[in-house]
């Protein structure tokens, strides 16, 4: 496995574990747990951009493995 | 018309009376009641059935039900305006056990023995009289027991433990039927309950009790419980998930040659874990 798809994998969970994150930051009535969750999506989100840019460059400085 | 109709027409009334009264009279369960409220009880049932048998006339069984029903209302009203009044009708509490001492005076005024009080004790699961603080006698008879600190049950507090602050679960569905206050409480639609047991595979005739959590996580109990349902477990698979992520990162932050994303994947690795222990309350319990 090329490390472009490893990065890939890594992405593909964290972006399901934000989903669930948005999920639980609307239906949570708690208003502290509430934003805990709103925190904790924010804060994945900004993770996922690095990786993304990240991703960019793997796969501008391998070309071969774009798509994997 | 024949006696027995009368009986039956007068019990009826009497009834419907008595049962009207007894809601006025407020929501104490029998156990709750001081004894001049136990006293109107057993007056309001003893004239209703003399009456109904027509031992005592109607009319006059009326004026004295009348009295014992109004009577306890007005005192209960008063005892609520005027705290003198309150402790005149109602009594006071009266301490039994003071800073780990049996208060004896006090003991013999409310005529209980040391056994008494011992086994009113072991009711509430106290069998040790050395794990008492202090013990109070309410006015309608009940002991509660305050116990020494260190004899006291331990809470999150005493561990210095976080907790997910948590409101009561609403019940959305009973008897295979929608509740649809309950749902609109919590800003849902019965569209919302009908694709969350789509999702599941289960139909609503089947649901005996569906609860929603404070998180909004779907509790089911059915009739045949032949379909295991597997328990919400959402939350600890996300934190599961964000923990792997958190490992691929360290990872990745190891592997690398290239500077810029060393520190880049080490930085977000480090947030992904203050994250973690934050969340970690709210996600595992």
């Amino acid at each position: 496995m090329t490390v472009a798809s490893q990065v890939k994998q890594t992405l593909a969970s964290l972006k399901g574990a934000s989903g669930t994150l948005r999920v639980y930051s609307t239906q949570t009535r708690d208003e502290e747990a509430r934003g805990m969750f709103t925190e904790a999506l924010e804060e994945t989100q900004a993770i996922i951009e690095d990786l993304e840019n990240r991703l960019k460059t793997l796969e501008f400085e391998e070309p071969q493995y774009k798509g994997n | 018309m024949q006696e027995w109709v009368l009986i039956l027409l007068k019990t009826i009334g009497l009834f419907i009376l008595v049962w009207a009264a007894v809601r006025l009279l407020g929501k104490k369960s029998l156990t709750q009641i001081d004894t001049v409220n136990f006293m109107c009880y057993f007056i309001i049932a003893d004239i209703t059935l003399l009456a109904s048998v027509n031992i005592v006339p109607l009319f006059y069984a009326f004026i004295v039900l009348i009295t014992w029903i109004s009577l306890p209302i007005a005192l209960d009203y008063l005892s609520i305006k005027s705290k003198m009044l309150h402790d005149l009708i109602k009594g006071k509490e009266s301490v039994l056990v003071k800073h780990g001492k049996i208060m004896e005076e006090n003991l013999l005024k409310t005529r209980m023995t040391g056994e008494d009080l011992l086994a009113q004790l072991r009711s509430k699961n106290v069998f040790n009289l050395a794990d008492v603080e202090f013990a109070v006698m309410e006015t309608n008879g009940e002991i509660n027991p305050f116990l020494k600190s260190h004899k006291k049950p331990i809470t999150a507090y005493d561990l210095s433990i976080k907790v997910a602050p948590q409101a009561e679960p609403q019940t959305v569905a009973l008897d295979g039927n929608l509740l649809e206050e309950p749902l609109a409480s919590l800003g849902l639609t019965p569209e919302w309950l009908k694709t969350e047991l789509n999702k599941m595979g289960v139909a609503l005739e089947n649901v005996f009790i569906a609860q929603v959590d404070s998180s909004g996580d779907l509790y089911l109990d059915l009739f045949d419980d032949v379909p295991q349902l597997p328990p919400p477990k959402i939350k600890e698979m996300l934190y599961a998930t964000l923990e792997k992520c958190q490992a691929d990162l360290t990872t990745f932050s190891l592997e690398t040659e290239d500077t810029e994303a060393k520190t880049m994947y080490s930085r977000n690795a480090q947030k992904l874990e203050d994250l973690l222990k934050r969340l970690r309350p709210y996600l595992l319990r």
